[in-house]
């Protein structure tokens, strides 16, 4: 009966003819300064005593999110839902409940850079973030995730992170990526950043998301600090638990985080040198994607893998992985 | 056909209206009870701005249309009058009791600034266009001159560097950003910079060019075109206000010095790459006295008068901002 009323088939549209994309490689970044300078600006005004901790906010998976389309996404980026704002202020409250457990622990300066690429790394209201906190803004800026993270940072955060690609998690992925491992470890962001700090002698203590994400963590990084913030249903639905507790349940847990930390229970990761990376492009995008990782400095295509989307990267600092990811995000969010 | 007669007939006076309107004086403000601050905001150089999407409201001119983001855009209008009233607050608890404050970023055609919710005890200058542009209302009776937000120029690794509507800006062989070229207009005045906030890259170019004297605030890091490591708005607005306070302390004890050129001063720019030919044709078509073309988008001017800069600048705008 339904299918009934609804209109006739629609004519099979053609697309439009995409314009050339412009892939030049990315040293032709507009105004991006070296890693190695970010990290020295930041070193800089770091505190010589004190216990630092450096938050990398994502929004995926803070509390109640489910949708990408419509939560995840400013209206100058295609987005149509009000509710975005609300977002926007949860990511500031849950990074705010983090820096007030780690305070209360202990800890002494706070270092939040922006995670979430849909606008692009501008979603927490400046000053709706913890005053004393330093934020890290905008794009492009260099190794995305990590940029100016640095040895005397004493602990790393994770908050609203979200599960790997191709896991049941809440708009799981991960970077521009199908699947990333490092010397075979398979990495998710939040492991990603872990293996960045961990070179550096930096552990990765709390991971806030769903229940595939810090489930995963724990699997990849050991004992650390997890808040779950929702159940996963689905990709896009989610028994979510109610923001308030969430706030509270990361507040408690960024304070253990410190004292655990401070008592070397939590253990930076590392992984032998040199590091053998392997990651393959996100099946969705556009032919340009891969063709133009392929350029890019050290990276070389898999010969035996059919797909063409999957490259092996050989680096001696975590450093240039980071860099390299940069390289790739820029290739694909590049404006 | 005769429409066109008509439309002849009513153009006709004006060809015969010369190309460059008469000398400007600029208006008089209402002169100060106490020592006066002229404070200049721009919007780049604020605490926490990355994106040209918070700081340009869309409305500026056709390219300017796809670069605004009205929810950004809206929320730092509020940061930067919070900015400029830390700022106020500061000088007067040093004992300034006269502000003038002087739109100093084109967002909107010169006009970001709340004006319901800035500080009371301020005069503000708004609106396009205005003659000399950034200092429009210095006169003799300012006691110093402070730029609040201001950016790095062309070429250096700041947050949205850029200078005016060029590419490269000289004065007897020595470049220029926005913050030099305005404190050498206020130096026909006598009036000297005590304050510049923005981000490390803006600093280090102004001390280049104007000496270490006056007082720095970095409100930023630059790690990019777009993007920083950058304190919070609080953290900045604290800044500006205890530094207002030296500044205004050490203004009143002649700490500061006006920046001085020998002259004639030998202008010479490059209008920007990426503007289009017509930018080009209508400052070709201005007619400005003693303007020189010296190249495809190179001009040339001499002049005993800093003044007389910044009333080309102001016509360039116009030409920019239609």
């Amino acid at each position: 009966m339904w299918p009934a009323l609804l209109p006739a088939q629609q004519p099979t549209q053609v697309p439009p003819p995409q314009p050339p994309r412009d892939t030049t490689p990315p040293e032709a970044y507009y105004g991006v300064t070296e890693y190695q300078q970010a990290r020295a600006k930041l070193e800089a005004l770091m505190q010589p005593h004190g216990f630092t901790v450096y938050i990398v906010a994502d929004m995926e998976g803070l509390a109640a999110v489910v949708r990408n389309a419509t939560e995840m996404r400013p209206e100058a980026r295609g987005g149509h839902d009000p509710t975005h704002e609300t977002f926007r202020r949860e990511l500031a409250d849950e990074v705010n409940a983090a820096i007030a457990g780690a305070r209360a622990a202990g800890a002494t300066q706070f270092v939040v850079n922006e995670g979430h690429g849909g606008t692009l790394f501008r979603n927490i209201h400046p000053e709706d973030l913890d005053p004393e906190a330093i934020l890290i803004r905008g794009y492009p800026k260099p190794n995305v995730m990590e940029t100016g993270l640095n040895p005397k940072v004493d602990a790393m955060f994770i908050i609203g992170a979200h599960a790997n690609a191709r896991t049941p998690g809440i708009i799981s992925h991960s970077y521009a990526f199908d699947s990333f491992t490092v010397n075979g470890h398979v990495l998710n962001e939040a492991g990603i950043a872990a293996f960045i700090g961990g070179e550096m002698g930096v552990p990765m203590a709390l991971a806030a998301g769903d229940n595939v994400l810090t489930a995963e963590t724990r699997e990849m990084l050991g004992d650390l600090e997890t808040v779950t913030t929702k159940i996963a249903e689905s990709r896009s639905a989610a028994a979510v638990f109610p923001p308030a507790v969430v706030q509270r349940q990361i507040r408690a847990a960024a304070a253990r985080a410190v004292r655990r930390v401070r008592l070397g229970q939590i253990k930076p990761l590392r992984l032998e040198r040199p590091y053998h990376v392997a990651f393959c492009t996100r099946a969705t995008f556009q032919p340009w994607v891969p063709e133009a990782t392929a350029n890019l400095k050290g990276v070389q295509r898999i010969v035996a893998d059919s797909t063409g989307r999957c490259f092996t990267y050989q680096a001696d600092a975590a450093e240039d992985v980071g860099n390299l990811l940069n390289e790739i995000e820029w290739i694909v969010l590049k404006p | 056909m005769r429409l066109a007669v008509l439309a002849l007939v009513l153009s006709a006076p004006w060809s015969l209206l010369p190309a460059q309107s008469a000398p400007y004086t600029p208006p008089h403000l209402p002169p100060p009870h106490g020592f006066r601050v002229f404070i200049v905001p721009d919007m780049e150089g604020m605490g926490s701005v990355v994106d040209i999407h918070e700081v340009i409201a869309g409305n500026e001119g056709e390219q300017y249309k796809p670069l605004t983001s009205p929810d950004y855009w809206d929320h730092f209008r509020g940061l930067l009058t919070r900015e400029v009233n830390a700022t106020i607050a500061g000088a007067r608890l040093a004992g300034a009791r006269s502000f003038v404050v002087n739109e100093g970023h084109g967002g909107n055609l010169f006009a970001n600034i709340l004006p319901w919710e800035l500080d009371t005890g301020a005069i503000l200058v708004r609106g396009f266009p205005k003659p000399l542009v950034m200092v429009t209302g210095i006169d003799s009776t300012v006691g110093t001159l402070m730029f609040t937000g201001a950016h790095a120029g062309p070429g250096h690794p700041g947050i949205l560097a850029h200078n005016f509507a060029f590419d490269t800006f000289t004065v007897n062989g020595r470049s220029l950003n926005e913050v030099g070229i305005n404190a050498l207009i206020a130096s026909e005045y006598g009036v000297a910079v005590s304050l510049v906030s923005g981000d490390d890259a803006e600093i280090a170019e102004t001390r280049d060019i104007l000496g270490g004297a006056f007082i720095g605030i970095v409100t930023k890091y630059a790690v990019g075109r777009m993007a920083a490591i950058t304190f919070s708005p609080t953290r900045v607005r604290r800044m500006l206000r205890d530094s207002a306070a030296v500044a205004v302390r050490r203004a009143m004890r002649g700490d500061f010095k006006p920046f001085r050129l020998d002259r004639p001063y030998h202008v010479a720019f490059a209008l920007r790459r990426s503007y289009p030919a017509s930018v080009v044709a209508g400052l070709d078509s201005l007619n400005w006295t003693g303007l020189q073309k010296t190249g495809e988008r190179s001009y040339s001017l001499t002049t005993d008068d800093a003044r007389q800069m910044g009333f080309l600048l102001d016509a360039i705008e116009r030409v920019v901002l239609h």
